[in-house]
C-alpha cells in the first residue's frame, strides 16, 4: 500500500532540527559569502561565485560516495534502507553536478571569455553528470523494486570511479581549470577569510544535503512496497 | 569448476557466432561504415590525421561492442537458454565470464580487421606497427567488461537499446580516451607515449574486469 506524501514527509523528527540548521548556518553562510569575505586581488567579486561552486562539486562528490555505499549494502543485505539512500543520494548528486557546472560556466565566462570548453575537469564533470542522469533514467524504467534496485546499485557501484576521475584530472591532465586549492598536499592555497567561508558555507550546504537525503529517503520509504 | 562452465559458454558462444556470424557481420560492418562516412563527411585529409582516425575507430568499435554483446544475449533469450543457465550452480559467474570471453575474442577480430581497414582506406602510414598491435591488443580486453555490465544490467528492459550505449559510453571513456592517445602514439612514431597510455589501458581493463566480476553477475536476472 502506498503511504501518502505528507504522512512521510511529517516522519523523521530530526527533520525540523535539520531545516532551522541549514537556515541558520545558510545565512551564516551568505553574510560570509556577500559581505565578510574579501574581494580577490585578480577576479574581484567574481570569486564569491566560488563560495557556491566548491560546496556543489564537493556535495557531487559526497552524494555519488554515498550512492556507492548504499548499492554495495543493496547487493549485500537486500536492504531496502538502502535502496532509498541510494536513489535519494543520486538525485541530490546530479542536482549538484548541474549546479557546479552550471556556475563554473558562469564563471568562466568573464574569466576564460567562454562559456564552455573543452577542459579535463570540465569533461568528466559533465561525463559524471552523464553517468547519474543515465543511473536515474535507468531507475525509471521499471516498476519491479527488486530488479530496479539491483540494476541501479551496480551501475551505482560502477559510476562512482568516476569521482576521482573528476579530482584528479586536473593533475593528471593538462588542465585550463585551477588545480585543488583545498584538498592537496600541503596547506590550502587560500587566504584565511576566504578558506574560513568556505568552509561555513561547505558546512551549510552539506546540512542542506542531509535535510535533502532526510526528506527525500521518507518519501522513497513510503512508496516502496517492501518497508 | 566455474571456469570450466565459463569456457562452455564462451565455446558455445563462439559456436553459435561462427554458424550464424551475424555479431561479427554486423560490428565489422558498422566499423566500415562508419569509416567510410567519416571520410565523405570530413573529406580524406581531415579524416587521415592519425588522432581523428583512432578516435573515429574505436568510437565504432565501442558501438560495436555493445551491438555485439547485446546481440550474444538477445540469442539467449531467443532460445530461452537463460533461464536454464541461470539455474546451474555458478550459473550467473559462468554466464558473465563466458560472455566476457567471446565478446573479447570477437572485438579482436572486429579491432584488428577495423584496424587494418582504415589503415587501408585513409592511406595511413603506421611508424610503429608493433606498437599499435600491442595498443589494439590492450584497447580489446578493455572494453567488454563495462559493456557486458551494462547489457546485463539493462537484459530485460524494453528500452535497452536507449540505456546500454546511454550507460557504457561514458564509462568507457577513460578507455576510449586511453585507446585513442595510444593508437595516435603508435602512427605518429612516438613509442614511449603509446606504452604509457598502454599501461593505462591496460590498468583500466584490470580495474573495470574485477569489477565486472565482482558485481556482474548479480546483475543478470
Amino acid at each position: 500500500m502506498i503511504t501518502t506524501y505528507p504522512q512521510a514527509i511529517s516522519g523523521p523528527r530530526v527533520l525540523p532540527y535539520l531545516a532551522v540548521a541549514s537556515i541558520l548556518a545558510g545565512a551564516g553562510a551568505l553574510f560570509m559569502a556577500l559581505a565578510w569575505s574579501p574581494a580577490d586581488a585578480n577576479q574581484g567579486d567574481l570569486v564569491r561565485i566560488m563560495y557556491v561552486h566548491v560546496p556543489a562539486a564537493w556535495l557531487a562528490y559526497l552524494s555519488f560516495v554515498v550512492v556507492f555505499l548504499a548499492s554495495v549494502a543493496w547487493l549485500w543485505g537486500r536492504w531496502p534502507l538502502a535502496d532509498a539512500i541510494a536513489v535519494a543520494s543520486a538525485e541530490i548528486g546530479v542536482m549538484f553536478t548541474g549546479l557546479a557546472l552550471v556556475l563554473g560556466s558562469i564563471w568562466a565566462k568573464p574569466t576564460w571569455g567562454v562559456w564552455w570548453t573543452w577542459e579535463p575537469r570540465l569533461i568528466t564533470t559533465a561525463v559524471m553528470f552523464a553517468m547519474y542522469a543515465g543511473y536515474l533514467i535507468l531507475r525509471s524504467l521499471s516498476s519491479d523494486f527488486d530488479r530496479r534496485a539491483t540494476r541501479a546499485a551496480v551501475v551505482g557501484a560502477i559510476a562512482v570511479l568516476n569521482v576521482p576521475i573528476v579530482h584528479l584530472s586536473v593533475t593528471w591532465m593538462n588542465a585550463l581549470h585551477q588545480l585543488p586549492s583545498v584538498l592537496r598536499p600541503g596547506p590550502p592555497a587560500l587566504d584565511g577569510r576566504m578558506l574560513s567561508t568556505l568552509v561555513v558555507c561547505v558546512i551549510a550546504l552539506t546540512i542542506f544535503y542531509a535535510y535533502c537525503m532526510v526528506m527525500r529517503v521518507s518519501i522513497e520509504r513510503a512508496r516502496s512496497p517492501r518497508p | 569448476m566455474r571456469l570450466a562452465r565459463a569456457r562452455l559458454v564462451a565455446g558455445r558462444e563462439l559456436r553459435a557466432e561462427r554458424a550464424q556470424p551475424d555479431g561479427l557481420a554486423a560490428a565489422l560492418g558498422l566499423v566500415a561504415i562508419l569509416v567510410f562516412t567519416e571520410s565523405l563527411l570530413v573529406g580524406p585529409a581531415v579524416a587521415a590525421a592519425p588522432g581523428i582516425a583512432a578516435a573515429l575507430l574505436w568510437i565504432a568499435l565501442a558501438l560495436a561492442t555493445i551491438l555485439a554483446v547485446t546481440r550474444s544475449f538477445d540469442r539467449e533469450l531467443e532460445d530461452d537458454a537463460l533461464e536454464a543457465l541461470l539455474v546451474l550452480p555458478d550459473g550467473r559467474d559462468a554466464l558473465y565470464a563466458g560472455k566476457l570471453i567471446a565478446a573479447t575474442l570477437l572485438l579482436l577480430v572486429v579491432a584488428l580487421g577495423g584496424t587494418a581497414l582504415t589503415i587501408y582506406l585513409l592511406d595511413l602510414e603506421v611508424a610503429l606497427p608493433f606498437h599499435l598491435l600491442l595498443v589494439t591488443l590492450v584497447g580489446a580486453l578493455a572494453l567488454p567488461p563495462l559493456v557486458t555490465l551494462y547489457v546485463a544490467v539493462s537484459l530485460r528492459l524494453r528500452a535497452r537499446a536507449l540505456v546500454v550505449p546511454l550507460l557504457a559510453l561514458p564509462a568507457l571513456l577513460p578507455q576510449l580516451i586511453a585507446v585513442s592517445a595510444g593508437v595516435t602514439a603508435a602512427i605518429a612514431g612516438d613509442g614511449g607515449a603509446s606504452l604509457a597510455w598502454c599501461g593505462l589501458l591496460f590498468a583500466a581493463a584490470l580495474a573495470s574486469a574485477i569489477a565486472g566480476f565482482t558485481i556482474g553477475p548479480a546483475a543478470i536476472e
